[in-house]
């Protein structure tokens, strides 16, 4: 391989790590004047957060729902949530608890039905939107270093100006990075009695 | 103190919360420690109130946190080391196991310089090494070097490894080793060699192929037999391609122990023989044994350390095999072109270190002759600083007359 070649090679590998993860589909729906979303094809419990979490490991999660009106290049609206998942070794069982927030922890749950308690508790209010104006639902987790983010006690506080923070950098790795969206969609059609996938 | 009162039942409010809290993030949090473990280490080797911290945490609930911390501190005593838990079910119910994996960076492969030396008398020795990720049992291994140090020859080169780790049982180990070098002669020794006819002759190239079985059949205890042939193309007095092909043997014994003073002792002794033969096409036929001990007392941050070899070289061998002394290692101070330009068949070295936090001096003393002629022994002193594998160090000669000290700096030596 010359040179060139190598030069090609790593400038290609450099241009795949910066672009964005390709998007997975997400479902939109509204309930009580606040948009939520399921995302059903989102499945973040694998690989080496799923190796932590059966070592017994807690490991904190956080979550962006962001919503724009002009395509994704500036936010609007966002709801941004940290979680807490950790794995019962001996009921092998999933438990989650949202941070910040009071309120029960979910638990004895299947690794999908953690998941989705996560996107489920995300919601963004609404009712200031046009109903035929187009928008776009951008859903994103990444996991916290338990190092760089909160140390290791995962309740120490993280504010909202860090957790956006967080969501606008780069990850280390892809592995603890997942995305999901849809768009353009309109409220006025996720009035009607089925919800719009993209 | 006048709130003495207040903190008294603010207190066991706030840790029962702290508790809660704990078992609210982490489901685990309800269960009972029912054993901690160390693996990859020897546990003597973790020093005594680490070992007993940890040990602290059986009987106790579960707790991260307090994981973490113990973790932490084994990173610190074993830096370089990837240490992560393990938690598992343990044997009873509402019991979990905790097992600490401390593992070399080379299991996931790893560049390392394995020696980077600067010596004011033989310059620059360089050996960076590739060890790939581990496929199953399977370890391949990468190198490139150039080495001034070990041998009375500065070697350049490449080396590739592979080792079967497991045949059977994790008890018996396969390797192949293959090295390929161009070498260069100091100007001394090539003088020397013009004078002794009778000594073997200096080389251009080399290669070492070299198969391997290792057994360890008891813990601290490592046994090697195999092969090496090494093909080299002679220079001097004729251009020719020789072989030195040998049967390798290596016994070594590792021990560490602690006494109740918690003071750490550490053994180590080794027999390696290399007996070249005609029966496997050699041109050299020779017998190569080293004999080697170590002794290392550890007592908090006051490190004492002894190390005696010695070898004898019966029969006819190449130049690398013939024993040398005044390198980073030994005799540190004397230049092995000094002491011995074309080496000997018969050493003997000691080596008597002393090391305070970084702080380190040390006293060589060693001899290396020919069979036949009278050793005389020569001696050095020595001091420097030593941080991880970071060293350097001056060390002086002691001799009549005028000795200049040699500067010795970089890693692992």
């Amino acid at each position: 391989m010359n040179r060139a070649q190598i030069a090609r090679r790593c400038l290609l590998a450099g241009l795949v790590a910066y672009l964005p993860l390709p998007g997975q589909s997400l479902t939109a729906r509204l309930a009580n004047g606040h948009l939520r979303v399921s995302a059903p094809q989102l499945r973040f419990l694998t690989g080496k957060v799923l190796e932590r979490l059966h070592d017994g490991a807690p490991v904190v999660f956080a979550f962006q729902l962001s919503l724009s009106t002009d395509g994704s290049t500036s936010v609007w609206l966002r709801d941004v949530a940290r979680f807490v998942i950790s794995y019962d070794l001996w009921e092998e069982k999933y438990a989650v608890m949202r941070l910040g927030r009071p309120g029960a922890p979910a638990s004895r749950l299947s690794a999908e039905a953690a998941q989705d308690w996560c996107v489920d508790a995300l919601a963004l209010p609404v009712s200031d939107l046009a109903e035929q104006k187009p928008f776009w639902v951008k859903l994103e987790a990444r996991v916290e270093d338990p190092k760089q983010e909160s140390g290791a006690n995962p309740e120490s506080p993280v504010s909202l100006a860090r957790l956006i923070e967080l969501f606008s950098r780069q990850t280390r790795s892809q592995q603890e990075r997942w995305v999901a969206q849809a768009g353009p969609l309109r409220l006025a059609e996720l009035k009607k009695p089925l919800g719009r996938t993209r | 103190m006048r709130y003495r009162w207040f903190l008294t039942l603010l207190l066991p409010g706030l840790l029962a919360a702290g508790a809660e809290r704990q078992q609210l993030t982490n489901v685990n949090s309800r269960y009972t420690v029912e054993a901690v473990e160390v693996s990859g280490i020897q546990e003597s080797t973790i020093s005594k109130p680490l070992r007993e911290d940890l040990q602290r945490i059986v009987g106790e609930k579960y707790d991260q946190g307090k994981l973490d911390s113990l973790i932490k501190r084994l990173r610190s005593e074993f830096p370089g080391r990837r240490v992560f838990p393990r938690v598992r079910r343990g044997d009873k119910p509402e019991q979990v196991k905790v097992t600490i994996v401390v593992a070399r960076h080379t299991f996931e492969g790893n560049i390392a310089a394995n020696k980077l030396l600067y010596h004011s008398k033989q310059g620059w020795t360089g050996d960076l090494g590739i060890t790939f990720p581990d496929r199953g049992n399977n370890r391949f291994s990468f190198g490139i070097l150039s080495n001034a140090d070990d041998l009375l020859e500065r070697y350049a080169g490449i080396r590739a490894g592979y080792e079967r780790r497991s045949l059977g049982t994790d008890r018996v180990r396969l390797g192949f080793q293959f090295e390929s070098y161009h070498n260069k002669w100091n100007p001394t020794t090539l003088r020397e060699l013009g004078r002794s006819p009778e000594a073997p002759g200096i080389y251009r190239t080399r290669q070492n192929f070299e198969p391997t079985f290792t057994l360890l059949p008891a813990r601290g205890l490592q046994f090697t037999v195999g092969t090496s042939f090494q093909r080299f193309q002679t220079q001097f007095p004729a251009a020719r391609t020789e072989a030195a092909n040998a049967v390798i043997t290596t016994l070594r014994y590792d021990r560490q122990l602690e006494d109740s003073a918690a003071n750490r002792h550490r053994l180590e002794a080794g027999y390696s023989l290399r007996a070249a033969t005609r029966t496997l096409s050699s041109d050299f036929a020779y017998a190569r044994h080293v004999w080697d001990l170590r002794y290392r007392l550890a007592r908090g941050h006051n490190r004492l350390e002894d190390h005696v070899t010695a070898g004898v070289l019966t029969g006819r061998a190449p130049l690398f095999e013939r024993f040398s002394l005044g390198n980073s290692t030994t005799l540190r101070g004397w230049n092995k072109f000094d002491v011995a330009p074309l080496g000997g068949n018969r050493t003997v070295h000691n080596e008597l270190a002393y090391r305070y936090r970084i702080f380190r001096v040390f006293y060589d003393t060693g001899a290396v002759w020919n069979r036949g002629q009278k050793a005389a022994a020569k001696h050095s002193l020595g001091f420097g600083l030593f941080h991880h594998d970071f060293t350097v160090c001056i060390a002086f000669p002691i001799k009549d007359g005028r000795a200049e000290p040699v500067l010795m700096a970089g890693l692992t030596f």
